[in-house]
């Protein structure tokens, strides 16, 4: 793996799209290429080079016009007026030892001449397949019927015939719907209960007895100043950030591998992740926070810091899995850019813009060439994402070069850079050797040799790439994943059927046209279009982007959109169930300048938020799944919720954000070998966000309670109960160890059995034990001390025990 | 037969009266009672039922093909294909379809001369147990969509699964194991999901110990289940602890008179108090000869993994778990790479397959064991790229074999090309119909009533294809 400071190698891709289109070709130009250049290339190229014979070796077709001006892996081969820049040429002419064609069979040097006149004369070809023209039958002006891509308003909702429960807007639009359907609101949820959804739903974790016994106070001298002010306390908490941070991070498949086949890690995506939290916490608009996203290294930046936040930003596009073990480049291409389509539509603006890649959207207004004109963009600039060369990596890349090296970080001596540095010398002596023998020798001790000499060129390239990303002084570079944009722009060829070696028309860079606004400037021809993607996504009039955003908003707050397809907002989703309230709610979002905390705070101001979770057979049977919002509905703690209770049950939680991961201290490695399941799910003290998320293998702690598996945008979770589930409550070396570090706590804080059972109950339930439980637990460790084999007792254990058994139970997982 | 979801076990329902006043010293004593009394008056979801007629197959085995597999490759023999290669296909030359004849040579197969394609020498020797149905269809030629629609019958809303269904309309054999088992599933848990049944019907993953990690992990290994064991508590403390733990869940269900949730939650601590015995012994392969190993293929690194969880499946159906269904781990979205890619997949599966149904047939057990094989839809019979096919869901071939259906036997037809079907249609509804019907179950009569509605499998769909019974 090479690093390069911002640097950006420009792919020919726009060359030999664009300049393909011939000219009238006089009848001596065709004469010169029939005679001259046709036989040559059928005789002495095709049985490797052509898509008719079957094998396209290194990329490279040349049996059509089109198929020899898009080139191959290396790049495009011929420039028309330049063979000294025409890799046809230079192979031919074997000035290039790494580029010798025909491999065996040197041309006679009057034929290589007459390529270099062919290349000299503009390589007339006059081999045209007709070229097809996509079009398409989609209505777009009828497809911007559907509610999604019409503009939200505000419509005041209907007037309601209880007129004392609304304390909000938000409150009359539900109430109003409920009215329509004879359902009247839940009562309101009792503070205890009240004060522990809202921390778990703005920090993802419960209250400690302390906040609660304030806030408890409080409330009873005045409910809603004290509403108002535990509102503000968790808002402004840094934890804040780290529950909603890794929402958003659910919705963008943050990942610290690629997945797929090969599975190399991301030593670098954490700092995505912390840049996520950091946004969360500091309350950044999320229109520039997209933008910053899409476009960062394309904005202002007045400091380093700015500067370096941008460029981390972008690493949102170039998280994505990859597989990394295509042969062919422009596959690997066109995969990388759909994976970018896929996320920026689904994740921004809940349509599936990736299934029009290889015909119109089958339900959705969006034409194929929609689709390719998205793709100009992201094929105009350059994805980032590194990862070391292997047998299986063919496809490794750059990183982005960070401006301000870490505060923290190991520092290597000159002794261990030197050893370093030994190492690889006699590695790459070693290398020789192996090479030798694989080549003089036979049989298996060449197939040895074979293996030896694959294993030290993987070993080689880690340690290449270990040394290469040290300053001189030892100490590590900085390094981010991300976007660079390309010198020249290109525009995308439409691709029949998806197809690479298929292209129609090209077109310009653009968006979607049943999302289109109008004054809308075009992208200029020397933007990439980046930025003018984020001003698009994020510009008032974009009917979706507010909607999408507030609806993920309120998922978190109630455990359902309004729209309970939070990732399709397209006729293949759901409608939503309160229109006019998502749409106030969208409103709401741009009016406040795009402030997340605002709306979040406005949503858990209402009473419809603070309703209870009371059941009522009626309302029931006539909605069952709740979706006119009768009452709270009971929601499942998530798996990052879940492990962080318990750590703060047992007091062991470590709130500091570590530096980095265990994925960056692993570094530039395939998973599987030292990243095992058994490594994964080392313990940790942390916050499960800061725990590794790898491809294919999340920790048991996650994985086991419905995370959402990275790999594609997931706005929201499922809510299983199953029996590995209680197996891992019951059986667990972690949770038996947050069990006995909360029993000893306990034990040694207080002096009572009573009081270590109310306070056990309040740090897992945020609520006292009622007599009975009292009296139930107690009897309990009595009669788990009495199941013993020696019958003794052991205070400590048995309190233990008590406690892994709140742990495992419901009321520990459901918010109600 | 009545459904019986508003039944929970009876040591939770004897609780909703006690749960309140009496705490643990109540439930304990409950619990005690009950567990003399077990098998008398005990109110299971999981017990089993008598289906609405006699039935052939008691279990199923389905092998899940994920990424659809080519049917004009494998199972549905297109001489007219062949004939046509390099021909304009059914869309057109302009859009560069042109149809591709299969690269591989089909041969009639057993006494009943079934078509099947040189890729599964193993599978075709079983051809006189097999029941092709050849025309299939489905209504979406998108991955998620079909898979969801396959294994629940929507692609659109969330459903119970075929498994949890099947499970809910009979019950299980093994009350000590999951009835509905699901070994390395990817992508959605609604795949094997129970939806608005009771939780206790959904599918349990399982990880067999194939290669779902990549292939550094697994190949060889024996299967794993994590957290299976207790470090700290003999297994009189675990239980009272697990009835203390039940006993804090009911006071919670009390309080909240009704949270399917809640149920999940105890439901699922029952049946893992209870896997920790059963499970183990379940997935030792250990046990078996040197004999069955090699013929499944275990330990070979081409078939390990598929051959494992075919292994592991035999052992579960032999042990009464009702559903088990298998996923072949690698893709089968052949869009490139056709001719490699089905013959590395092909390999992996057709060994471990035909050593199933040798080996479910030597133990009398094929008779009443549904095995089907399935993607969630096939590929066009012109072809992507030079060496691709792509989606098709107007026509495709599953299988079945035993549990009461005709042996040697094809079903419906595709046109000439393998485009669409043209002959005894079997849609996904059909399929589902047909699969309940061989189980004894009517699948307008398995109804589940939620939100005021009689919810069944097929929706207000399905035929069963009568042809295909024994």
């Amino acid at each position: 793996m090479r690093f390069t400071f911002l640097f950006i190698s420009s792919i020919s891709l726009s060359l030999s799209l664009s300049d393909a289109k011939g000219e009238e070709l006089t009848d001596a130009q065709i004469d010169f290429f029939e005679t001259k250049i046709r036989p040559v290339l059928a005789d002495a190229c095709y049985e490797c080079h052509s898509n008719e014979g079957g094998r396209v070796k290194g990329g490279l077709a040349l049996d059509t016009r089109d198929a020899m001006m898009l080139g191959g892996d290396s790049g495009g081969v011929v420039t028309p007026g330049d063979p000294d820049d025409s890799l046809l040429w230079i192979a031919m002419s074997y000035t290039d030892a790494d580029y010798e064609m025909p491999p065996k069979k040197r041309l006679a040097p009057e034929v290589v001449a007459d390529f270099r006149k062919w290349i000299e004369m503009g390589a007339p070809d006059p081999r045209v397949t007709e070229k097809q023209i996509i079009k398409s039958e989609i209505d777009i002006e009828k497809g911007r019927e559907f509610w999604s891509f019409q503009p939200p308003v505000k419509t005041p909702p209907t007037e309601t015939e209880n007129t004392t429960w609304a304390t909000s807007e938000i409150d009359r639009y539900v109430l109003s719907s409920l009215e329509e359907n004879s359902l009247t609101p839940a009562p309101n949820a009792t503070p205890e209960t009240l004060i522990r959804r809202l921390s778990y739903d703005l920090t993802g974790l419960p209250p400690t007895p302390d906040e609660q016994g304030i806030f408890l106070a409080q409330w009873k001298a005045d409910p809603a100043r004290a509403l108002e002010e535990h509102i503000d306390r968790l808002l402004a908490s840094e934890r804040f950030g780290e529950r909603w941070g890794r929402h958003w991070l659910d919705v963008v498949r943050y990942a610290e591998s690629t997945g797929k086949e090969t599975n190399m890690t991301y030593p670098h995506a954490w700092r995505y992740r912390d840049y996520v939290i950091d946004s969360f916490n500091a309350d950044k608009p999320y229109d520039y926070f997209l933008t910053q996203q899409i476009a960062g290294d394309l904005l202002p930046a007045k400091t380093d810091e700015e500067w370096q936040e941008n460029l981390i930003a972008t690493a949102y596009l170039a998280l994505g899995s990859k597989g990394l073990n295509q042969d062919n480049s422009r596959q690997f291409q066109m995969d990388v850019v759909d994976e970018q389509i896929d996320t920026v539509s689904q994740s921004v603006l809940g349509l599936t813009v990736s299934c029009a890649r290889c015909h119109d959207h089958k339900f959705d207004p969006i034409p194929m060439l929609d689709y390719y004109s998205m793709a100009g963009i992201f094929l105009s600039s350059e994805t980032f994402f590194g990862t070391v060369t292997n047998a299986q990596n063919k496809r490794p890349s750059e990183l982005l070069l960070l401006p301000i090296p870490d505060p923290v970080g190991k520092k290597l001596s000159r002794e261990e850079v030197s050893s370093l540095e030994n190492r690889l010398t006699s590695m790459r002596n070693e290398m020789i050797e192996y090479r030798s023998a694989r080549d003089s020798m036979n049989g298996n001790a060449a197939g040895d040799a074979a293996k030896k000499a694959l294993r030290t060129r993987s070993q080689m390239a880690i340690l290449q790439a270990r040394l290469s990303g040290l300053e001189e002084d030892g100490r590590q570079k900085t390094f981010a994943m991300g976007m660079q944009t390309l010198d020249a722009p290109v525009e995308a060829a439409v691709l029949v059927r998806g197809e690479i070696d298929k292209p129609a028309q090209t077109v310009n860079r653009g968006f979607l046209q049943v999302v289109q606004h109008d004054g809308a400037e075009p992208i200029p021809a020397d933007s990439d279009g980046r930025r003018e993607l984020a001003e698009w996504l994020t510009s008032e009039e974009n009917t979706l982007t507010a909607r999408v955003m507030a609806n993920r908003i309120w998922l978190q707050l109630f455990g359902e959109g309004i729209v309970r397809t939070p990732d399709n907002f397209g006729t293949a989703g759901q409608l939503p169930t309160h229109p006019e309230l998502l749409d106030y709610l969208a409103l709401r979002f741009i009016e406040n300048g795009w402030s997340v905390k605002s709306l979040i705070r406005e949503i858990v101001l209402t009473r419809t938020y603070r309703m209870s979770s009371e059941f009522d057979s009626t309302a029931y049977s006539q909605d069952p799944e709740n979706t006119l919002l009768w009452r709270a509905s009971p929601r499942r703690l998530d798996a990052e919720a879940i492990r962080d209770s318990m750590l703060a049950a047992s007091g062991t939680i470590d709130l500091q954000r570590p530096h980095g991961s265990y994925i960056a201290e692993m570094g530039d490695v395939r998973v599987g070998i030292r990243i095992n399941e058994e490594s994964i799910n080392e313990p940790s003290s942390y916050r499960s966000v800061y725990l590794p998320v790898v491809r294919d293998l999340v920790p048991d702690s996650l994985g086991l309670f419905d995370f959402a598996e990275p790999d594609v945008v997931r706005g929201s979770r499922e809510s299983t109960n199953v029996p590995s589930q209680a197996l891992y409550l019951m059986n667990n070396d972690f949770v038996a160890d947050q069990a006995k570090a909360m029993g000893s706590k306990l034990f040694n804080e207080f002096d009572s059995l009573e009081e270590r059972i109310a306070a056990a109950f309040q740090h897992t339930f945020s609520r006292l034990p009622t007599h009975d439980e009292t009296r139930s637990a107690a009897a309990f460790m009595q009669a788990f001390s009495s199941s013993g084999e020696t019958g003794e007792t052991d205070p400590i254990l048995a309190l233990s025990m008590f406690c892994q058994g709140l742990i495992s139970s419901s009321e520990f997982r459901y918010l109600y | 037969m009545s459904p019986p979801s508003q039944l929970p076990f009876s040591r939770r329902r004897a609780l909703k009266y006690a749960s309140s006043g009496f705490g643990y010293l109540a439930f304990a004593a409950l619990a005690h009672e009950q567990a003399r009394a077990a098998g008398t008056s005990r109110i299971d979801p999981l017990a089993p039922k008598t289906p609405h007629f006699s039935a052939r197959a008691k279990r199923v085995i389905f092998l899940s093909m994920r990424g659809a597999p080519s049917h004009v490759d494998t199972f549905d023999y297109k001489p007219q294909l062949t004939k046509d290669n390099g021909k304009a296909g059914q869309l057109g030359s302009t859009r560069g379809d042109m149809l591709m004849g299969s690269p591989w040579d089909f041969k009639q197969h057993g006494e009943s001369g079934l078509w099947i394609s040189s890729l599964f020498p193993g599978v075709a020797k079983h051809a006189d147990d097999l029941c092709l149905l050849r025309s299939m269809q489905t209504d979406q030629p998108n991955h998620p969509q079909a898979t969801l629609q396959m294994n629940t019958g929507s692609f659109q809303f969330v459903r119970p699964s075929l498994g949890a269904w099947s499970l809910y309309g009979l019950g299980t054999e093994n009350s000590d194991l999951p009835g509905f088992i699901t070994l390395n599933p990817r992508g959605s848990a609604q795949n094997y999901g129970s939806s608005f049944l009771p939780a206790i019907y959904q599918g349990s993953k399982l990880d067999s110990g194939a290669g779902r990690r990549g292939p550094n992990a697994g190949g060889g290994g024996a299967p794993k289940i994590p957290n299976i064991k207790n470090r700290d508590m003999n297994g009189e403390q675990q239980r009272v602890w697990l009835d203390y733990v039940q006993s804090l869940n009911q006071n919670d269900l009390s309080r909240r008179v009704h949270q399917p949730g809640i149920e999940g939650v105890i439901e699922s601590f029952e049946m893992a108090f209870k896997m920790q015995d059963s499970l183990p012994e379940q997935i030792d392969l250990t046990g078996e000869s040197q004999a069955t190993l090699d013929l499944y293929g275990v330990g070979n690194a081409t078939t390990d993994t598929f051959a494992k969880q075919c292994l592991l499946a035999r052992r579960l159906s032999e042990s009464g778990v009702r559903f088990i269904e298998v996923n072949h781990s690698s893709s089968w979205d052949h869009h490139q790479n056709l001719k490699n890619d089905m013959e590395k997949n092909c390999s992996e599966i057709d060994q471990p397959i035909a050593a199933l149904l040798t080996d479910l047939k030597q133990r009398n057990l094929l008779d009443d064991t549904l095995v089907i094989w399935a993607g969630e839809f096939g590929r066009t019979p012109h072809s992507q790229g030079s060496d691709g096919r792509d989606h098709n869901n107007k026509g495709f071939t599953t299988w079945m074999a035993g549990g009461g259906v005709k042996g040697g036997f094809s079903y419906g037809s595709t046109d000439e090309h393998g485009y669409e079907a043209v002959e005894n249609k079997m849609h996904i509804h059909d399929w589902h119909a047909t699969i309940l019907h061989l189980l004894g179950i009517n699948h307008e009569k398995l109804t589940y009533n939620y939100a005021g509605r009689d919810f069944r499998l097929t929706d207000v769909h399905g035929y069963v294809a009568k042809d295909i019974l024994a």
